[in-house]
């Protein structure tokens, strides 16, 4: 049979399975034979929130100002700055790379100064919250690997997401919601978006990210089937209890026992995620704080409300969604109705956060897959350009937990193009991020086909530089 | 669990870990013996070996110590040893490891790995004892020991067992009891067919008192066509089979056909020697059947991406990448992958055997992208035609050929130009139009802006290579249909790409479906494609044109699909020419939008800064003596006809043949498989994997370690699959039969299936493995009997606790159906969408999924359609493999989300309704009989009289609430697609409904023991 052989590990899938939603940290570093307890050190943050902006924000329109860009308009890109350096399929075979200036006003702002251009009034006003990093860099040119590497560490499917690590480092704080919650923009166009990445790759199941959702499922099969009452599935419940204890005693397999935790677990889910997604008991002054469409579930506002509630439940990591940053053409047009839909929310929930007391210990992350081209991809006019992808530089900020407020990293040269000063790799920023939470990012590993995997592959290293 | 099973249990695993360190055979005096297998390697290779074993370069960075062979170690390095056989004191790693000094400490602290005590206390023992290196086991072919000795043979019911009972003996202790009847066959019919028994299944075997009867049910389930649904199912897990691309856009991909292709194989019980060498290599079997090539689909079930600006070769690069891992982990039970980017870490495959590896599997004429405008399957793609089709397009190949060589006899009248469908010259644009000589009802177009410039006969235009000229309603040819273009250039350099005329949607994104004329390194080329590389025609020029100068040039094509039917002139005169493809066999239509362009295609070069005169096209193939007069500057003055004759009769009876042909392709459906180029495609080994970095070439070549190649193999996939079906070959029996334990029993003998290298778990037992291998290998790798004989073991017939385990995603859902009596059992067939939650894919990419109605509903769930960016919630939950890489084993969970499937899936509440239905009518009428109908139709035994009270409170409950609440009775049996039998009573039907639906997520009926 194979029970002796079970045992040469012992107990392993037993203690596994009964790492549900609730297991602790502790239990599971020793569960998986690591000889240390997690975290590391102190962490800095116990949540994160990251607002994940699909399909790569222009940074030229942004945040990173390069009026050397609107005095060149319609030069070329002088191959002296691009140095030879690949460009996507969609772009490559251009006659022409005219750089493209931004249209959009450039201002200064807060004690930091930091250039923001008007299209983010409300980004603007708390810049001095916000560390900026001007200096991300990357290796994809295409969506699909850049955001996998963004989001797993490796171009390659097949590997955890950084909130599968994180709920498998630290466990859940909260008994009743899921450690590691994805939230999607709803009707949005756009780049696709793909469930490996907020999957938990070669860890176990239970750590892949649970989508919450706006409609009557909030989380998916949550809601009781019609004709299925509370009082009925009470009763329901009650039996399978009775039985499991019976079969507990009949059979000994400690299987048993968590299968009644988690099915009580259920249960409680069916009332404490309805109890966080509606927003009845939300103040109208919440509304006009995050603006008003945060009243319609599944705007990236009404998200943004979401996630501070989870967040105040001690949810360990909220991954955000949104879509349609893709500007190859259009980019004036586009980029106005993503930050129409975006900039309010985002800037919101960072101002809540702090007067909640949350934003100390709670990391806010800002962020596309990549840059965008300092060139116009496809015809440049006077009102009207578009710009490809671009990995070697591009902007992302960071709130709370740990970072520098009102600081700004690192810095590209006159033409947008290419990183000059401390230069950052993706695998950096979630180095980073691991070590705000207390992890070493070199021990937070997970043996699987024989070797040690971490978020950041072989590589990263901590921005020193960022932390306050 | 009784408290025999405990000890035995727990002397069990006394032993097992005895086992290790040979503590029984032991001398009770001397000190125990090391087993560097078991006890010493696995420590070496996973804290030694990432910087000291076989990967070179990291030797190379950490002094050059080598501890992963006895030669290595032990070398005297000018005074000392790593290793002093006998000696740990003067042993440098003893010295290394027990340093209390950070800058000597092996391993050092940065590494984040240490050594415990007692680890250390191993080494110093081994060493001590002669540091003893032992081949790696797994290289090592197994080999015919004695059977052990065993005391109680009665117990033994076939030899495996006495591997089993031995270990049992030697700890003192029995095997446990047999299990009860109802636990057996329902554990033996899910690990055959992954769905429970039925009653009178169950009931005809309690009553069945002859020796055989345990034989009766398994020969029933493997004859049973479910036992290949069942086999496939992991099967997909390990070929990462999915009904889509897998990147980004994730669009649908029709790949069904070699899934049924498994099933069948299974059930017919195919060799599994033979089963993998067609997987492998069956286009390079001898006349290949049709099945043979269908099997090679396995290679090209990796994820493919149409991106738009992907670089083609950096994605293809991965997709051959796909293959070796997925053959390394399958087949070898080798991870691969580490090679990739260096030498492997822990075993001895250097970085320049992976592309050995890769070299086999590279030499398909493959694009890195899918069409993203075109539903053009990615070549190579084998037609799939029903017997029918087989026999017509055969008839019509052999009438093309007798048309054709009628035609060749006939003779040709005299032409004069005639044909004429589009003649432009381009001495003016007036408004947005450009004249058409042949047809003023069809003016070309221009878009951005080209300029009118200097011609070679009056004005021409030139263009930017972002602007264009567009020519609708013109030259919109099949590719049955002979056709003539002609037209003056003149490009001012020479042109590494450019797009001259084309009809296409798109390059790339569209696999460049249509017809085009190009310069490629200024010399013409005339391409008609489906899908390129490998379904299209290209013919080039082995000469460049010159550059600023004009001249004329004309291609004319003869409707044959081949290339021979295509010549290219030049000032008047054929061009010597190469053929580039021959490979023409679908449409050259598809992508929608398609119209005749000069100088520019979307996200390809333009005919930048190009001049263009006197295009014009012919719906006929022009001969060489037109060309010359359209190069003297002659135009077709006026369209006409020439009269009927009897050349014109032949030529339009070939054209129809060919149509006919044509369409009847176009119309069958095509899957993806491996087709050899006739050229090998040279193979690169690649710096850190990258597609960028090519270094040296290397040769196809396995991993010499692993087993020699022989040198009459050929050096290509079915030598490949000769090389790995070898019965001498150390890894693949033992793979697969570890593989078929660990389908019987749950867990392998070697628990990661995935990994037989140095830090992969050591096999439970060596010698039980080694025995089913050679017995595999023995039987004819005859896959049936092997299950056969473990599933009739005594050793699978124990009642023990440790073989419990949560029924798998498929299993669950499949047993509900079976039990209410929805499931729908057909072999095959298209995947098929069940419920699912609204919503899923749109948000993430815009698509709809629409449940199917019907039918599509209840089908066992390995015919469920796996998106792979979106795969079914339902299944993911209950630890489905994700499909995007090959896995050898899913690992269980159990979590509180599976409960809210079991509880509130529709699939689940319809089926708890339907199964209520089922026993209101089947079952006797009692309530007894009734609830225990339902209740061994889900978990297969009888309930206890303490489940039965529960099951009969609650029924009774939930009847006096639909009584009082009769609208939650009929709202709860409108859940799902399946009609109510409305000669039920309502408030009785929901009522058992609850109970069954309670039962769905009862442990016995979710485990299976």
């Amino acid at each position: 049979m194979s029970a002796p052989f079970d045992l040469l590990e012992p107990t392993r899938r037993h203690f596994l399975s009964g790492a549900g939603l609730g297991l602790a940290g502790l239990a599971l570093g020793r569960l998986f034979g690591r000889d240390e307890t997690l975290p590391h050190f102190a962490p800095r943050a116990k949540r994160v929130v990251y607002l994940f902006q699909s399909g790569a924000p222009s940074q030229q329109d942004l945040f990173d100002y390069k009026p050397l860009l609107n005095e060149k308009n319609g030069e070329e890109l002088p191959d002296e700055v691009r140095r030879g350096q690949r460009l996507t399929g969609m772009s490559a075979n251009q006659s022409t790379l005219p750089l493209a200036g931004a249209q959009f006003e450039f201002r200064r702002h807060g004690a930091c100064g930091m250039w923001v251009s008007d299209l983010l009034p409300h980004t603007a006003k708390i810049v001095d919250e916000l560390c900026f990093v001007r200096s991300m860099y990357t290796e994809a040119i295409n969506h699909d690997p850049a955001i996998t590497f963004f989001q797993t560490g490796s171009e390659i499917a097949g590997r955890p997401s950084m909130g599968s690590w994180i709920s498998y480092g630290l466990g859940s704080l909260n008994e009743n919601l899921p450690a590691f919650t994805v939230l999607v923009t709803k009707n949005k166009g756009g780049q696709p978006l793909y469930s490996r990445l907020w999957g938990s790759g070669f860890l176990p199941t239970h750590h892949q990210g649970v989508q919450l959702r706006a409609g009557r499922d909030p989380v998916l099969y949550l809601t009781d089937p019609e004709g299925v009452s509370p009082a009925t599935r009470r009763r329901m419940l009650a039996s399978l209890r009775r039985l499991h204890e019976g079969q507990l005693e009949r059979e000994g397999d400690p299987e048993i026992r968590t299968r009644i935790a988690n099915y009580e677990m259920a249960y409680r889910m069916q009332t404490s995620v309805p109890e966080v997604t509606d927003f009845a008991s939300e103040p109208d002054e919440t509304f006009e704080l995050y603006g008003e469409d945060a009243r319609e579930p599944g705007t990236y506002a009404a998200n943004c409300v979401l996630a501070r509630r989870l967040l105040e439940r001690d949810v360990r990591f909220v991954q955000l969604y949104h879509k349609g940053w893709d500007q190859h053409d259009n980019l004036p047009a586009g980029i106005r109705v993503q930050c129409a839909e975006t900039d309010r929310a985002s800037a919101a929930l960072v101002v809540d956060l702090k007067r909640r007391g949350l934003l100390e210990d709670t990391l806010v992350v800002w962020g596309g897959e990549f840059g965008r081209t300092s060139y116009s991809q496809g015809k440049l006019t006077a009102d009207n350009y578009g710009r490809d992808h671009h990995p070697r530089c591009f902007t992302i900020w960071l709130a709370g937990g740990g970072v520098k407020p009102g600081h700004i990293h690192g810095e590209t040269d006159p033409y947008g193009y290419n990183v000059v000063r401390n230069p950052v790799h993706v695998h950096d920023l979630q180095a980073t991020i691991l070590h705000l939470l207390g992890f070493d990012h070199e021990r937070l590993v997970y043996k699987h086909q024989g070797r040690r995997y971490r978020l950041t592959d072989v590589h990263g290293h901590v921005v020193d530089d960022i932390l306050a | 669990m009784n408290a025999l099973h405990v000890k035995a249990l727990l002397a069990f695993s006394a032993i097992v870990s005895l086992y290790g360190s040979s503590l029984v055979a032991a001398p009770p005096s001397e000190e125990p013996k090391v087993d560097f297998g078991r006890e010493i390697r696995p420590l070496l290779s996973d804290r030694c070996f990432p910087c000291h074993g076989p990967d070179r370069a990291a030797r190379l960075r950490e002094g050059g110590i080598r501890l992963d062979d006895f030669d290595s170690a032990t070398e005297d390095l000018g005074g000392y040893a790593p290793i002093v056989p006998g000696n740990p004191e003067d042993s440098e790693v003893v010295y290394r490891i027990t340093s209390d000094d950070p800058s000597v400490r092996m391993p050092p602290p940065d590494s984040n790995l240490s050594l415990s005590v007692e680890e250390i206390a191993r080494i110093e023992r081994w060493i001590a004892q002669g540091a003893k290196y032992d081949e790696h086991w797994a290289f090592v072919p197994p080999r015919r020991r004695l059977h052990p000795f065993v005391v109680d043979a009665g117990w033994v019911r076939d030899d495996l067992d006495r591997f089993t009972l031995a270990r049992f003996e030697a700890a003192g202790e029995s095997p446990a009891p047999e299990a009860d009847r109802e636990t057996w066959i329902r554990r033996v019919s899910y690990d055959l067919t992954g769905l429970p028994p039925s009653l009178e299944e169950v009931d005809s075997f309690l009553a069945d008192e002859s020796v055989g009867a345990h034989e009766t049910v398994v020969d029933r389930l493997l004859a049973s066509p479910r036992y290949g649904e069942r086999m496939a199912a992991d099967w997909l897990d390990l070929a990462r089979y999915a009904d889509s691309y897998g990147y980004q856009n994730d669009v649908e991909r029709r790949v069904w056909p070699w899934r049924d292709w498994v099933i069948r194989s299974f059930n017919q019980n195919m060799p599994y020697d033979e089963f993998i060498v067609w997987q492998l290599a069956g286009d390079l079997l001898r006349a290949p059947s049709r099945a043979q090539r269908l099997a090679t689909t396995f290679n090209r079930l990796h994820r493919q991406t149409n991106e738009g600006g992907s670089v083609d070769e950096e994605f293809r690069t991965e997709y051959v990448a796909d293959r070796v891992n997925t053959f390394g982990t399958a087949f070898l039970g080798l991870t691969m992958e580490c090679a990739r980017c260096h030498d492997h870490k822990f075993d001895p495959v250097a970085h320049e055997n992976y592309y050995g590896l890769a070299a086999f599997f590279d030499n398909i004429d493959e694009s890195g992208l899918y069409s993203h405008f075109t539903s053009a399957v990615p070549t190579p793609a084998l037609l799939l035609t029903e017997p029918e089709d087989d026999a017509r397009i055969a008839e019509l190949e052999e009438s093309i050929a007798s048309a054709e060589n009628a035609l060749a006899e006939t003779a040709e009248p005299e032409r004069f130009l005639d044909g004429h469908v589009g003649g432009f010259s381009f001495e003016a644009i007036e408004e947005g139009a450009l004249a058409n000589a042949s047809d003023a009802e069809k003016p070309g177009r221009v878009a951005d802006d080209p300029r009118v410039a200097p011609g070679r006969f009056g004005n021409g235009l030139e263009l930017s290579g972002e602007n264009n000229a567009t020519f609708p309603g013109v030259g919109e040819f099949r590719r049955w249909d002979p056709f003539t273009l002609s037209l003056w250039i003149r490009t001012p350099d020479r042109k590494d790409r450019a797009v001259v005329l084309h009809r296409s949607r798109a390059w790339t994104d569209a696999g460049s479906c249509g017809y085009q004329l190009l310069l490629e390194h200024g010399r013409p080329s005339f391409s008609l494609i489906h899908f390129w590389p490998g379904d299209a025609i290209r013919v080039r020029a082995r000469e460049p044109i010159p550059e600023e100068r004009w001249v004329h040039v004309a291609v004319t094509y003869d409707g044959s699909s081949r290339a021979d039917g295509v010549e290219l002139y030049l000032d008047g005169v054929v061009l010597e020419t190469e053929t580039v493809r021959d490979h023409l066999t679908r449409d050259i239509v598809s992508g929608g939008g398609l119209v005749l362009t000069l100088g520019q295609r979307f996200r390809d070069r333009g005919f930048a800064g190009g001049r263009v005169d006197e295009l014009h096209v012919f719906d006929r193939r022009l001969n060489p003596d037109e060309i010359a007069l359209l190069h003297a500057g002659w135009t077709p003055a006026t369209r006409f006809e020439p009269a009927d004759s009897p050349w014109s009769a032949a030529h339009e009876e070939l054209r129809s043949l060919r149509a006919e042909l044509g369409k009847l392709v176009d119309a069958t459906p095509a899957i993806m498989t491996m087709v050899e180029t006739d050229e090998p495609r040279p193979t690169y080994r690649l710096e850190r994997g990258s597609y960028a970095l090519r270094a040296e070439q290397v040769e196809p070549h396995t991993p010499p370690a692993v087993h020699p190649f022989p040198d009459d193999l050929p050096r290509n996939r079915l030598g490949l699959a000769r090389w790995l079906t070898d019965p001498e070959h150390p890894l693949t029996a033992r793979v697969a039969a570890n593989r078929l334990w660990q389908l019987v029993f749950g867990r392998g003998l070697v628990a990661t299936p995935e990994d037989f290298g140095s830090q992969g778990s050591p096999p439970a037992d060596q010698a039980l493995l080694d025995y089913l291998a050679l017995e595999l290998v023995a039987s004819g790798w005859d896959v049936k009997a092997m299950v056969k004989r473990l599933a009739l073991s005594s050793t699978y017939r124990q009642s023990t606790e440790g073989t419990s385990q949560r029924l798998p995603a498929e299993w669950i859902r499949d047993g509900a159906l079976l039990a209410s009596g929805l499931l729908v059992e057909r072999i095959g067939g298209p995947s098929v969408k069940p419920y699912q939650p609204p919503g899923l894919w749109k948000e993430k990419s815009g698509q709809v999924y629409q449940a199917d109605a019907g039918d599509g509903l209840y089908r066992r769930s390995l015919y469920t359609f796996w998106k792979r960016t979106s795969p079914p919630p339902s299944m993911m939950i209950f630890d489905a493999g994700k499909r995007e890489v090959c896995v050898a084993r899913r690992r269980t969970t159990n979590t509180p989300l599976q409960a809210l499937v079991l509880w509130n899936d529709p699939q689940y509440v319809e089926a708890s309704r339907a199964l209520a239905e089922r026993v209101l009518r089947e079952a006797d009428a009692s309530e007894d009989a009734r609830l225990t109908y339902a209740f061994r139709l889900l978990a297969t035994r009888r309930p206890s009289e303490e489940e039965l009270a529960v099951l009969r409170e609650l029924l009774d409950d939930q009847r006096a609430e639909f009584a009082e609440h009769p609208e939650d009775a009929r709202a709860l049996l409108t859940v799902g697609e399946h009609v109510r039998d409305p000669e039920l009573d309502e408030i009785e039907l929901a009522a058992y409904a609850v109970v069954a639906s309670t039962l769905m997520s009862y442990d016995p009926v979710v485990t299976r023991r």
